[in-house]
């Protein structure tokens, strides 16, 4: 896997490189838009992530250019301006996600990774992770034969960790997808439903399946 | 009144003032000359003859008086209306365009360039005031950015000392929270120099309210405290739903943080008129009243003890000011000491939904 970071910022870059790389990424840095064009135009990468505020070409017109060039390679946008109109703008210029700085390294690793398994995703209708079983038609939940009854959002909640099993699911990241959130609300609105939720499908169970990651967010999986 | 009618009303009174003068004149003339003989009349002819003389020529004077003055008022005052007509036009974003001088030098001319001047430095702050918040987002979360992902680094390496990884992580905690004021601030700033633009769009508030009450229950475990739905209108607004989200999610907030242990929470929506009010109210301390009209400024906060304890960014109830004036509505704090402290918040309706 090989991703392509488009920033300007060195120390940024740097820190983004080195938590790509300590997760088995091969990573190429650009500092401007106009370089990262040539790179993204010569080499086949597996994501990008581009920073919208470069000097010279900045990374909407990078996006747009690539999307022009027939370029499909999945791309993260990164700004640190965080405005609702911009995300929505990367997004209709076809970049396939937006994360406000500061992020958090795990997030942005999370995300990354989300991207590069885009399309080689199956969607079964019975979600399993060791004997949690989710049924998203009946949107039933058991466990160990148990039927566990969940409200809608812990629904919500349960399916998107599900479908990221093994995988970390940072906060906003769990915001955007659960509560459709395009703003941080400043509380502990996801540590408190994962609370819950941990209480309904892991409290009288074993092996425990919902882990925290300290400070970054969650991740759902049957090996700790 | 307008100036064109005080105008008119004086100018009627002085014309009215000086037929007067011209009756007393024109009474004595005639007193005087049939004393003298020159004409032999009863007495009382000349007052007759006075008011004839006043009613026939004078009054058509006066009248005519007062049709060109009238006149003249309103062409003297044709450039202050067109003046107030174009000023009318005025808002942030065309402040650019000056107002039109018909460059004779005279007084209103003069006046419209004075006015034309101020718009200009007006526009100026204006745009550094956008320039500024850009700038100053940018420029405070690049360095954020950098500290963020190494306290982050530090917090999950395996080769530091658990102490130091507790140091960093708790370092994380506050630069996250420093980082959601900058957001918050920037937010603030930009809706100052209306740079915000809401996605205005018809939708249901009953239906946020139920989100937020479902939210507000689970929130409200922790503090040990109950949470009553006590009644929900279908009410329809004209509004953007992130940011009534964001304004319900804050009032919530406030709500659970600010409340006493077991204490409680209750939301209502009623219809009310032509308007949505959404109530909140808490089983908090209170707010003196004193400091009641300040609790949606920046960074305000009513009881310094609560300073430390409580963690937030101190702007939710000014982003919640703001949400709601941007949506034309009105939001008000009230509270009694020891008693329930209410937000009220009114929204217009929709009116282009059909009833519910």
């Amino acid at each position: 896997m090989r991703i392509l970071v488009v920033e300007d910022e060195k120390k940024t870059a740097s820190f983004v490189r080195k938590a790509l790389q300590a997760e088995g990424f091969a990573v190429d840095v650009m500092a401007n838009g106009e370089d990262g064009l040539l790179a993204a135009a010569g080499t086949p990468f597996d994501a990008i992530i581009l920073d919208i505020m470069l000097p010279g070409c900045d990374g909407l017109s990078v996006l747009r250019r690539l999307r022009g060039q027939k370029n499909t390679t999945p791309v993260l946008l990164l700004s640190a301006r965080g405005e609702v109109n911009e995300r929505v703008e990367g997004l209709n210029l076809g970049a396939d996600d937006y994360l406000p700085k500061p992020f958090e390294l795990a997030e942005l690793v999370a995300r990354v990774r989300a991207l590069t398994r885009r399309g080689g995703e199956n969607r079964p209708v019975v979600l399993r992770v060791a004997d949690l079983t989710l049924d998203t038609v009946t949107r039933r939940a058991r466990r160990g034969g148990a039927e566990i009854e969940l409200t809608a959002r812990e629904y919500r909640l349960l399916e998107f960790l599900m479908r990221s099993a093994d995988r970390l699911c940072g906060r906003m990241m769990i915001l955007e997808k659960v509560w459709d959130y395009d703003f941080d609300p400043g509380t502990n609105l996801v540590d408190v439903y994962v609370r819950r939720l941990r209480e309904k499908i892991d409290a009288n169970f074993e092996p425990k399946l919902l882990h925290t990651v300290r400070g970054s967010g969650y991740v759902l999986k049957e090996t700790p | 009144m307008t100036i064109r009618a005080r105008l008119t009303l004086w100018y009627a009174g002085i014309l009215i003032l000086s037929l007067v003068v011209i009756g007393i004149g024109t009474y004595r003339e005639i007193d005087e000359q049939m004393r003298h003989g020159h004409r032999r009349a009863p007495t009382g002819r000349a007052i007759s003859e006075t008011s004839e003389m006043v009613l026939q020529v004078g009054l058509p004077a006066v009248v005519l008086g007062l049709l060109g003055g009238w006149w003249l008022t309103r062409r003297s005052l044709a450039p202050v209306k067109k003046l107030t007509a174009a000023a009318t036009q005025i808002h942030e974003r065309n402040l650019r365009d000056p107002l039109p001088r018909t460059r004779n030098g005279d007084e209103l001319d003069q006046l419209t360039k004075v006015f034309n001047d101020s718009l200009a430095r007006l526009d100026d702050s204006f745009k550094r005031i956008h320039e500024f918040t850009l700038h100053a987002s940018h420029e405070l979360k690049t360095p954020l950015t950098v500290l963020c992902g190494e306290a982050e680094i530090a917090s999950r390496d395996e080769s530091l000392p658990p102490a130091e990884r507790e140091r960093a992580a708790s370092q994380l905690d506050e630069l996250r929270r420093l980082a959601r004021i900058v957001d918050g601030l920037t937010l603030l700033a930009k809706a100052d120099a209306g740079q915000v633009a809401l996605k205005l769009e018809p939708l249901r508030f009953d239906e946020l309210v139920h989100e937020a009450f479902a939210d507000a229950q689970i929130l409200a475990e922790p503090y040990g405290v109950q949470v009553e739905l006590a009644g929900c209108d279908e009410v329809s607004v004209r509004g953007d739903r992130h940011r009534l989200r964001q304004l319900l999610l804050n009032l919530t907030d406030n709500a659970l943080k600010y409340n006493q242990p077991r204490g409680g929470v209750i939301m209502s929506l009623l219809r009310s008129g032509d308007t949505a009010q959404f109530t909140i109210a808490n089983t908090g301390a209170g707010i003196p009243p004193e400091i009641l009209p300040r609790v949606f400024d920046r960074f305000f906060r009513g009881n310094p003890a609560h300073e430390n304890t409580i963690e937030g960014c101190g702007l939710g109830l000014s982003i919640a000011k703001w949400i709601v004036s941007a949506h034309h509505g009105t939001i008000r704090a009230e509270s009694m000491p020891s008693k329930l402290t209410t937000f009220t918040v009114r929204l217009p309706l929709d009116t282009a939904a059909k009833p519910a």
